[in-house]
């Protein structure tokens, strides 16, 4: 029995991982498929005939490089302003006691109910006023603000679970406040700022519907609003250029979590408890 | 290290929003007038189109310059909306009627009707005028159409022994009586892509003298009888007596019917006329097929338009020279070729006979284009809630029906007092 248990799992994660992976592939066997194809009821995963035409389509059309590099600029400084906000306020979230901890607390649950549709013409007004509507700047604090409570939550859990008696034992040792977070918190935090990172990143990269109503240049337009555009009235839709585009456009957040993925395991492995 | 670490991160969030900054936004210079044009157009061909145009107008009038703003149809609405209440929309605003009205009502577009010349008016058909007629003020100029055509496969046809009919128009009797004909064995004589079937249940209405409303804006009032019931119950009737339709083409949208039409598991298919295009391009090599003549109930071969839209911002500093814009962009030689670029009816009737005279027949053209013809306004045009009843009450309602889960009686009682709910 115990032998069938090693196999079976294998096949588990097998099946996981082709249900993880069939969506991405179907993607990518649109993007060279040609329409005819595409519109045939002959359904294959393998294309009959290789149409890269779908590329040079989608390359040519509406700026998409320009606006993959918005939004890689977005999403960065998006992501960076995240971090740098939430890492301190999830340790104070994580370490308080008392009314002001479960006011914080409370804030981040209730901000997660409003639906964006309520929040965006006030927040379109407010952006007018300081002159940041249009404006990839405004853009990212748009992100960013609305990242945070997500990142802010997901980071207190991460500090909480590092035990205080590990804070307690530098303080012993000699270490000052600020060393102990630099020393010991820090490193052991790891794992949850690249997490965080990760989750941010990709909320900013697949943002839409701020951009879509922000944005008014189509210098400044993002990614995911110069696919919209292969979406046309009528219920026309040029499936081959936009199952390419969404295959190039999903390049930059495969590379940005393969290189963070290391740092996420590595970060595991070099905890703090050594023995 | 980690203080290193932080003041990277520090130096990227600084540097990733001066290099932001520089991208973003732009002051206005003094010199021409420089409109902005917010365009939906998708087509490559279309776009190219417009740039055309727009090009044209930008050389021939250097102190009013065309700025255009390309946007996609999806979350449009939801960013004019924005854009309106913040009084940042552009100076000009493509559209479609359905969607545009509101706008109006709400007092957001401005009155063209003194900007629109008395030739171009007379050029557009008065049902299409009306459509983008709001309390007798013209709040838009109609350029893009679309009507329900019959597509059919040609060697089908021939094979079951019928005749292509080739009149002005054809009856709803006579496409039953094909649909049986061609229906054998594992073919259907019919695909309709019946997924969200509002929309063409509307448009088809009035070919058997349904309405639907009576009244504008918050005033309408919903009447299901007769005429409007005709269409569905024609559709329930064929489904399910005849079995001529393809069953699983009454879940699909019209695009993925086209792969059935295709494969020849079905005769004929109702699509938007737009679809010639897409069928010319993606058809099997060899497939045969034409467009069928306009169909006509009791009433006639009417449909509903909906025309795509091209208004101003009332707020605009420059309305004049927007509209003066918006008049040369639907001047018969370019409304023919946009509407040639993106497969659609031009709005006006000189564009169409330009067209029907450039293309002929080909890839059903003519045919098409005569179904231009019978375009008409539609009072759902010009009611409130209509796109709330649209998606909460309707669809799921017709949805519902033509699953065989109601009957006739039970959905016409399910439409009224959904909208009842919707308004009281």
């Amino acid at each position: 029995m115990r032998t069938l248990v090693r196999p079976a799992q294998y096949a588990a994660l097998a099946l996981y991982i082709v249900f993880l992976g069939f969506p991405l592939l179907w993607l990518i066997s649109a993007s060279v498929k040609s329409s005819a194809e595409l519109n045939s009821l002959t359904v294959s995963l393998i294309p009959q005939a290789w149409h890269w035409e779908n590329y040079a389509q989608s390359l040519a059309r509406q700026g998409l490089v320009h606006s993959a590099w918005n939004s890689l600029v977005v999403a960065l400084a998006s992501t960076a302003l995240v971090i740098l906000i939430a890492l301190p306020a999830a340790y104070v979230l994580a370490r308080l006691k008392g009314k002001i901890r479960a006011a914080g607390v409370g804030w981040i649950l209730v901000s997660q109910v409003f639906p964006v549709i309520l929040v965006i013409l006030p927040l379109f007004l407010i952006l007018r006023t300081i002159g940041l509507t249009d404006s990839l700047v405004g853009l990212t604090l748009v992100h960013t603000t609305y990242t945070l409570p997500f990142a802010l939550w997901m980071l207190q859990g991460y500090v909480a679970a590092i035990p205080l008696d590990l804070e307690e034992a530098g303080s012993m040792d000699g270490a000052t406040r600020f060393t102990v977070l630099r020393r010991i918190v820090v490193p052991l935090l790891a794992p949850g700022v690249v997490a965080t990172a990760m989750f941010s990143f990709v909320s900013s990269w697949n943002e839409f519907f701020f951009a879509l109503v922000l944005l008014q240049s189509p210098e400044n337009y993002t990614l995911p609003i110069t696919l919209t555009m292969f979406i046309g009235g009528e219920g026309k839709v040029a499936l081959g250029p936009l199952a390419a585009g969404s295959v190039l456009a999903a390049i930059p957040s495969i590379v940005f979590f393969s290189i963070m993925q290391k740092k996420l395991t590595g970060g595991l492995l070099s905890g703090a408890v050594k023995g | 290290m980690k203080t290193r670490g932080a003041s990277i991160a520090a130096c990227l969030t600084i540097t990733t929003l001066l290099v932001a900054s520089c991208g973003a936004g732009s002051g206005d210079d003094d010199g021409p007038v420089t409109l902005t044009f917010q365009s939906l157009s998708d087509q490559p061909a279309a776009i190219e189109a417009t740039e055309s145009i727009v090009a044209e107008w930008n050389e021939d009038h250097p102190d009013v310059q065309v700025e255009i703003v390309p946007t996609g149809w999806d979350g449009v609405y939801d960013k004019l909306i924005t854009q309106f209440n913040g009084g940042a929309a552009p100076d000009i605003v493509h559209y479609e009627a359905a969607s545009i009205v509101p706008f109006a009502v709400d007092g957001y577009l401005a009155d063209l009707s003194e900007y629109m010349p008395d030739e171009k008016k007379a050029d557009i058909p008065e049902g299409i005028l009306d459509s983008v007629t709001v309390d007798d003020q013209i709040i838009a100029y109609p350029t893009e159409l679309q009507s329900y055509m019959v597509f059919a496969n040609k060697t089908q046809l021939e094979d079951a022994g019928v005749e292509v009919p080739t009149g002005d128009t054809m009856s709803w009797d006579e496409l039953r009586e094909i649909a049986q004909a061609t229906t054998t064995g594992g073919t259907y004589g019919l695909g309709w892509g019946l997924a969200s079937p509002t929309a063409t249940f509307m448009s088809m209405a009035p070919g058997f003298g349904g309405t639907y409303f009576e009244g504008t804006g918050a005033d309408a009032s919903l009447t299901v009888g007769e005429g409007e019931m005709a269409l569905p119950e024609l559709v329930n009737t064929m489904a399910y007596e005849d079995e001529t339709i393809l069953p699983v083409t009454m879940t699909q949208s019209g695009s993925e019917t086209l792969a059935s039409f295709y494969a020849g598991d079905v005769a004929m298919t109702v699509q938007g006329s737009y679809q010639a295009a897409n069928i010319a391009k993606d058809a099997p090599e060899g497939f045969d097929w034409v467009v069928l003549p306009p169909l006509a109930g009791p009433d006639g071969a009417e449909q509903a338009a909906n025309p795509q839209t091209l208004s101003v911002n009332i707020d605009s500093e420059h309305v004049e020279e927007s509209a003066e814009f918006i008049d040369f962009f639907t001047d018969t030689d370019n409304l023919a070729a946009l509407n040639e670029a993106d497969a659609l009816i031009p709005a006006t009737t000189s564009a169409q006979e330009e067209m029907t005279a450039s293309l002929g027949d080909e890839n059903g053209w003519s045919t098409i284009l005569s179904s231009g013809q019978y375009l008409t306004s539609a009072p759902y045009l010009f009611v409130d809630a209509y796109a709330q009843w649209k998606d909460t009450v309707a669809t799921p309602a017709y949805q519902k029906f033509l699953a065989q889960e109601t009957d006739a009686d039970q959905l016409a009682t399910e439409l009224e007092n959904g909208w009842d709910e919707i308004t009281k």
